[in-house]
């Protein structure tokens, strides 16, 4: 059941319970492509954990994992083996329909091609995922009136994707990806289709996001100019996590950002 | 389900040109379906209703085409259980043009109206008394602008005289709304006496009897120089169908094929659809759409598609017989061609066939797409 939310209402808090000390924990994760015969490995017994209400990127070279990682905690990818939770739960060994719902309720996607559906008004788009609660028209209505208010797009409800800019078109994937008030927003890529200006508006959205309203926002991104909008930076190589680095500082191995066995 | 119907309907309207040309295509099948399979089941609806019918036609043994005496009259009166007895002689006709034709049939002033009582026959006192009187389907009428008081010409085809008749009445519930009857001895005196009738039209007290009345008249001219067929009217308007049978058979069979092809066709044009909207659908389902409400959100595409089609079509086929009257002449005098209320319920249940199983397939694997597989195509 999706809680009844409002950005204005939101009231920005310290609090951080036991549970959210960490939003996603992977344990020995590994993840096998089949490619024709051959048995591709793309994340290779990866241990992490990503503290809750925090804005953090994974980086890497091309075919590092970065991707395979965040759609294994967007929970739209299995793990070959290795557990995977977020928020507590453990999304391993969910059936199909189980985390179709789960996705539903905690995740929101943002994409690097904005992914809206281009029949449909940016009201509409942001109002999909709600279609999916129990909400009555007039509260997806107020939902959604909010999250485009939240990324500043209020004025251009009625337009189409087509009508819009990249940077505008990214933002209503964001109000999108936030108007279910999800646990965790997961972005691949976000700024990599914009320029600069667009990117550096994007990063904003997000820092604003999770400062704000406490988001937990975890962002694969190649751009290194992001590595200043972020708090904890996971680098990834050939599917192996090399480290992390915290404001700029490398903190690896760190208890806390090692899962509890 | 009403919160998707935005959903649907914008989907609908993605490429309207295609999805406009689909619904053509379904509507003209359904129409060309509609059309076919009502010949056929409004046969059955036509002996069905004649199932109930106490008359019993008389024939010679080689079919009605060919005359029998008139002098067996006598006879045909006088078996026991027979109320009436008219007699029937087609004239045949032309109406103005070639073009003008409908069944021309000389009768019994006297016992018609007997034997004829269901049909809602009106001016029957002045067919008795007026010789060249006649009484015209109600069909016929609207379809010449004919009115009571007229008085028409008849050129003879079968018969080689030209006929004047004055129109005294008119046939409202008959079988077929497209005939004229006129009186049997102005037909007699205007082609020289020949003393020959094509059916003699017998009405039993009970049906019954009908099985034992035709016996017994066959039984009364076997071994003469014109032997009789007797039979009732159910059976002999299925010997008229008969003769048509294997066309009927081969307008159900096009029906179908049509159906079919139009089937095919909208398969590959919802295949096509779904196809170009995989990045779209692995969107939804990452957002946590289930594969079963992607499933019957494209099947519920399909079927509004073909369901518009199926019912402008079968409006399309229904008006056209409607407004415009199509008589079946092909079938003979006795059916005037209308489309059953139940082939109209069958052209929509096949409309929603041809929706549900046009997408079924499609639709099933786009819903169960890999999501990772699917979004990195489209990057």
């Amino acid at each position: 059941m999706l809680r009844p939310w409002s950005l204005e209402n939101m009231k920005p808090t310290d609090d951080i319970t036991k549970e959210e000390l960490s939003a996603v924990t992977l344990s020995h994760v590994t993840r096998t492509y089949k490619r024709d015969e051959f048995d591709v490995r793309a994340l290779d017994n990866i241990s992490l954990s990503i503290p809750a209400k925090r804005f953090v990127a994974i980086m890497g070279p091309s075919g590092s994992g970065k991707t395979t990682l965040l759609n294994l905690v967007a929970g739209i990818d299995h793990a070959t083996s290795g557990r995977v939770a977020v928020g507590g739960e453990e999304i391993s060994t969910m059936n199909e329909r189980e985390i179709s719902a789960w996705r539903a309720r905690h995740i929101g996607l943002v994409f690097q091609f904005y992914n809206l559906i281009p029949v449909l008004t940016a009201f509409e788009n942001v109002e999909l995922p709600l279609l999916l609660t129990n909400l009555n028209k007039s509260e997806r209505k107020t939902h959604v009136e909010a999250a485009l208010k939240a990324v500043g797009l209020a004025d251009r409800m009625g337009h189409y994707p087509r009508q819009l800019s990249g940077g505008q078109e990214q933002r209503v994937a964001i109000a999108r990806a936030i108007v279910t008030d999800p646990t965790i927003i997961v972005a691949d890529e976000p700024t990599g289709d914009l320029d600069a200006k667009s990117a550096e508006e994007i990063l904003n959205l997000l820092t604003e996001l999770n400062q704000q309203f406490h988001k937990t926002i975890v962002m694969v991104t190649h751009d290194p100019r992001s590595e200043r909008f972020v708090q904890i930076v996971y680098r990834l190589d050939k599917g192996i996590f090399v480290g992390a680095e915290q404001g700029g500082r490398y903190v690896e191995p760190v208890a806390s950002l090692q899962p509890q066995e | 389900m009403t919160k998707y119907a935005l959903l649907i309907f914008k989907n609908l309207l993605r490429s309207k040109r295609r999805t406009i040309l689909t619904i053509i295509s379904i509507a003209v099948s359904l129409f060309i379906f509609a059309l076919l399979v009502s010949l056929p089941t409004f046969v059955n609806q036509v002996l069905a209703d004649t199932s109930s019918s106490v008359r019993i036609s008389c024939h010679t043994k080689m079919g009605w085409d060919y005359p029998l005496p008139e002098a067996y009259r006598v006879k045909v009166a006088a078996t026991p259980h027979v109320v009436a007895v008219a007699t029937a002689v087609f004239f045949g006709g032309i109406y103005h043009e070639a073009s003008d034709q409908f069944p021309s049939i000389a009768t019994d002033p006297e016992t018609f109206a007997d034997v004829f009582s269901d049909w809602g026959l009106s001016g029957v006192d002045q067919f008795k008394k007026i010789k060249t009187a006649c009484l015209v389907a109600q069909g016929t009428m609207r379809r010449f602008n004919l009115h009571v008081g007229q008085q028409i010409q008849i050129r003879g085809t079968l018969f080689p005289v030209n006929l004047t008749l004055n129109i005294v009445g008119t046939v409202a519930n008959a079988p077929s709304q497209d005939f004229l009857i006129f009186r049997s001895d102005y037909f007699e005196e205007a082609v020289g006496n020949p003393h020959i009738v094509d059916i003699f039209w017998v009405k039993v007290d009970d049906s019954r009897n009908l099985p034992q009345v035709a016996a017994a008249l066959d039984r009364q001219f076997a071994n003469s120089s014109s032997e009789t067929r007797s039979e009732s009217e159910a059976a002999f308007v299925g010997s008229i169908f008969a003769r048509v049978g294997i066309f009927l058979k081969v307008a159900e069979l096009i029906g179908l094929v049509v159906v079919v092809a139009i089937g095919l066709v909208a398969a590959n044009t919802a295949a096509m659809s779904i196809r170009e909207r995989r990045g779209e659908i692995a969107v939804m389902r990452s957002m946590g759409f289930p594969s079963r409400v992607i499933f019957l959100l494209l099947i519920a595409e399909s079927l509004a598609i073909a369901l518009i089609g199926g019912a402008l079509g079968c409006s399309a086929a229904f008006g056209l017989l409607k407004v415009f009257s199509l008589n079946a002449d092909i079938l003979g005098p006795i059916v005037m061609l209308r489309i059953p209320p139940v082939v109209l319920g069958e052209a929509m249940v096949v409309a929603m066939l041809i929706g549900l199983l046009s997408a079924c397939i499609p639709a099933y694997s786009a819903s169960r797409r890999n999501i990772v597989e699917t979004l990195r195509m489209i990057d």
